[in-house]
């Protein structure tokens, strides 16, 4: 998040796009709900009508996958009503006309047709965006699982940088992080490309510092993002594979050709505090590690928060906690850390990257600082690109529809969306072995149109078959106002109807995130 | 922003337009009592505990519900506030006595025991002003009242979205955690500690207690004022605690025997040589790029730091990503 949390209350208009934030972000939308309560407008960008888009001044509920075309019709309307911010743009953006010609291929009404929404809508949402100054733009994952990912992500920095809506409380461009740590998790550089701190393994001076620090060459060969590392499985370029937290069977997509993969593995890893599907059919060792109750750390928060975590109750068993098994496993190839103390690999890892070397434990022992924190000195930063995009000029991106992975079609005629719920968490390894939560949500659900529902004579509550052409599930239907015709939508919490069996290849051009969010699929009875 | 000054117990303070009695007592070091006041509610004045004598007022004031304006002149005490005083807190212990009759509610969560109820509303509009689900109302009056799931529902059919934030706002134990009370052990006489840290869930990073006896997790909750949730907590962060000391968790390592195909128990010894010799092997066959490793946006960024570290530093890959790319 450029922005703070608690700046959301300051809002005077709200952007959200593709986020159900009451439902994935529950305490944050409280924030959103105060800020609505004291007036502020509330524009909801999504196929489905959320708690927060029943209660927005305008809800664009977009067909699945045509993000750009409506951002592209409201910067459209933006610049062409000159609502636009002229100096910020002339002093602080670079590459405005090839964007506004970009931008001007998508008139109101071309993007209306495409997105199916009303074009006095999005008249009326670029409107309201560009004339109030406290306006912020918060998305999640409906705007990055996507083949367009990236590119949905600049059309909406490229309405932030056109009205200056960035580099002030509750203004800017922010992404809710959908876990407790994914935020912490790049900042340490679990990324190919990335060394810790975001220091480029392709930059030499990054690479020579850390192979100083670490006594070891850092390899200049870039690694393999997650979905390459699966498609390494297929081609036997990957032998070996260590999976900590994480259960791919379950949460990647198109899971049987995932399947296939694996079975080529030669040896498999797993590092957590259940034994999930992935290790229960392909580990080959196994370690039982802690949860976050039982350990001390750190988590990083969306709004770049470093928080302490701290152990309340002992791991079971002989439960070890991750740092200490990856000390052991270090140990056992022949390098000796030492002690696994949380604190002296966070002060490691602060040494060597500049916009962390201010945070330590004992500054965040009371309450957390938000990076950059460059010394111990400062304070944090609330808020980003405070006076001028932190890399001087803002860049704008001239931007086009690209079409999703696979469309409904005449054999497949429904768009499948797969999202979160309320009550569960992502495979539900933790609350569904919760009673009240498993009780409050038992079973996988297929929310569906009631005008869908009746084409196809199917009841409420009804055992249907969910196909694509990956594989089938069995689900229950759930005839539901949320959703529009032609659009179905499915919770991705259900191990017995796991919707990675039905989701496709399409994955982000750029960096290959997976389009969990949208396939074609069909309905029939079992 | 504008000022007001104004004297209270003979000194004077200075305090921001549109701030409360209330809030310039806290600004002096005064700390009135108070029972239906919740700083993330709008002011209600419903208890009457925190009364103060304003001059020129005929009656004395609720602090929290009175604006300030320049010139005031208060006192906190006094021998007729606290006779007043004394009055309202027989009052508040008597309003129990009726409402026996309450609702059993087939929720796992919430439960509610009208003998601790003050009737102060808190949860009442907790639930209208901060979710915004109008889940609870206040029937009846004086001591014929209680609250309940509107309409009298369970929780479960009501717009409730079981985040409990009517527990964490109840001042007294009216409200409370059926979870904690199935699982908190009276028998026993294991340390009950309280320990703040960080939500496991969403990337919202709410600070929690997380409250347990000996080596069990007995509550989760979160204080006012604290982290960037401010007190509130949803229903996964609140409640979906009982995976801690869960029965599946794994206990030991596990490795596979080659010849059954089964996941047996082994020693860490064991496990820990098997996988480092296979993952040297490996490396020295096919190359260090062979091995993959996935690091997971679940644990903390010391695990993550550690575990690219070990790829990159003793394997020597930067085949290191997580799911958090997405």
């Amino acid at each position: 998040m450029t922005n703070s949390i608690a700046e959301i209350e300051q809002s005077e208009c709200m952007l959200v796009v593709g986020s159900n934030t009451t439902e994935a972000h529950p305490v944050l939308a409280l924030r959103m709900k105060k800020a609505m309560r004291g007036g502020a407008k509330l524009l909801v960008v999504d196929p489905r009508k959320t708690w927060l888009a029943e209660r927005a001044d305008v809800h664009l509920q977009i067909k699945p996958g045509t993000d750009i075309p409506l951002m592209n019709a409201i910067a459209n309307v933006i610049i062409s009503e000159d609502l636009h911010n002229k100096q910020y743009v002339e002093s602080l953006t670079e590459g405005f006309d090839e964007m506004k010609l970009a931008a001007a291929e998508w008139p109101v009404e071309r993007a209306a047709a495409t997105c199916e929404v009303d074009a006095g809508d999005i008249r009326k949402a670029a409107r309201l965006y560009a004339a109030y100054k406290h306006a912020g733009i918060y998305y999640t994952l409906g705007i990055t699982e996507h083949v367009c990912g990236v590119d949905n992500v600049r059309s909406l920095s490229n309405l932030a940088l056109i009205t200056g809506h960035l580099g002030y409380e509750a203004t800017g461009v922010n992404p809710l992080r959908g876990q407790n740590n994914v935020q912490g998790c790049n900042d340490m550089g679990n990324n190919p490309v990335y060394l810790p701190g975001y220091q480029e393994v392709a930059d030499g001076a990054a690479r020579e510092k850390f192979s100083a620090a670490w006594g070891q060459q850092v390899s200049e060969i870039p690694g393999r993002r997650l979905d390459q590392m699966l498609d390494g499985l297929h081609d036997e370029s990957i032998k070996a594979f260590f999976v900590m937290g994480e259960d791919p069977i379950v949460s990647e997509p198109n899971v049987e050709h995932v399947h296939v993969g694996f079975k080529k593995l030669e040896l498999l890893i797993s590092q957590d505090i259940f034994l999930n599907e992935t290790a229960k059919i392909y580990a080959d060792v196994v370690f039982p590690a802690t949860c976050f109750a039982e350990k001390e750390g750190t988590f990083t928060n969306s709004e770049r928060r470093v928080q302490r975590v701290r152990k309340a109750v002992d791991a079971p068993g002989e439960a070890r906690t991750d740092l200490q098994i990856i000390f052991d496993l270090a140990k056992e190839l022949g390098h000796d850390w030492g002690k696994a103390q949380p604190s002296k690999v966070w002060d490691e890892f602060a040494r060597l990257s500049p916009n962390f070397s201010g945070i330590n434990y004992a500054r965040i022992e009371e309450s957390g600082i938000q990076w950059p924190c460059p010394d111990v000195s400062h304070p944090g930063t609330k808020f980003l690109h405070e006076g001028a995009p932190i890399r001087g000029k803002g860049r704008l991106y001239p931007l086009d529809h690209i079409k999703p992975w696979e469309e409904a079609d005449d054999d497949y005629p429904l768009t499948l969306s797969t999202g979160r719920t309320l009550y569960h968490y992502n495979a539900a390894t933790q609350t569904l072995r919760n009673e009240g939560h498993r009780e409050k949500q038992p079973k996988s659900f297929v929310e569906i149109s009631a005008e869908d529902a009746r084409e196809l004579n199917i009841a409420d509550k009804e055992e249907i078959v969910v196909q694509s052409r990956r594989g089938s599930i069995v689900s229950w239907a759930k005839v539901s106002e949320k959703v529009r015709k032609g659009v179905i939508w499915m919770p991705m919490h259900y191990a017995e109807a796991s919707v990675n069996i039905l989701t496709g290849d399409g994955k982000d051009l750029k960096v290959g995130t997976p389009e969990y969010k949208l396939c074609a699929v069909r309905l029939h009875k079992p | 922003m504008p000022t007001n000054t104004l004297t209270i117990n003979g000194e004077q303070v200075a305090v921001l337009q549109g701030e409360s009695l209330l809030d310039a007592c806290a600004k002096m070091g005064i700390s009135l009592l108070t029972a239906c006041h919740d700083n993330r509610l709008e002011a209600y004045g419903g208890c009457r505990t925190c009364l103060v004598d304003l001059d020129g007022a005929p009656r004395p004031v609720p602090a929290c519900k009175t604006l300030t304006s320049a010139g005031m002149v208060v006192s906190t005490s006094g021998e007729q506030l606290e006779t007043v005083r004394a009055t309202i807190d027989e009052m508040l212990e008597c309003i129990p006595a009726a409402a026996l009759e309450t609702w059993t509610d087939a929720n796992r969560f919430i439960g509610y025991d009208p003998q601790q109820c003050i009737m102060c509303d808190r949860c009442v509009r907790y639930c209208d002003e901060i979710m915004q689900c109008n889940a609870l109302e206040h029937v009846g009056q004086g001591v014929d009242a209680f609250i309940q799931p509107t309409q009298g529902d369970s929780f479960l059919d009501t717009s409730c979205e079981l985040c409990g934030g009517c527990i964490g706002t109840c001042p007294t134990d009216a409200l409370y955690s059926k979870q904690s009370l199935k699982v908190f052990n009276e028998q026993s006489d294991a340390v009950l500690s309280s320990t703040r840290t960080v939500c496991n869930y969403c990337g919202v990073g709410c600070v929690i207690d997380i409250e347990s006896q000996g080596n069990n997790v007995i509550d989760i909750d979160a204080q006012t004022g604290v982290g960037p949730n401010d007190g509130h907590l949803c229903s996964k962060g609140r409640f979906a605690w009982q995976f801690i000391n869960h029965p599946q968790r794994l206990t030991k390592p596990l490795v596979r025997n080659t010849e059954s195909g089964e996941l047996e128990e082994t020693s860490w010894q064991n496990a820990l040589s098997i996988a480092a010799t296979k993952m040297l092997d490996i490396k020295q066959r096919h190359g260090a790029d062979s091995l993959a490793f996935l690091a997971s946006s679940r644990c903390t960024n010391e695990d993550v730091y550690a575990l690219q570290k070990l790829a990159r530093a003793i394997i020597g890959t930067n085949n290191v990503h997580s799911c958090a790319a997405t």
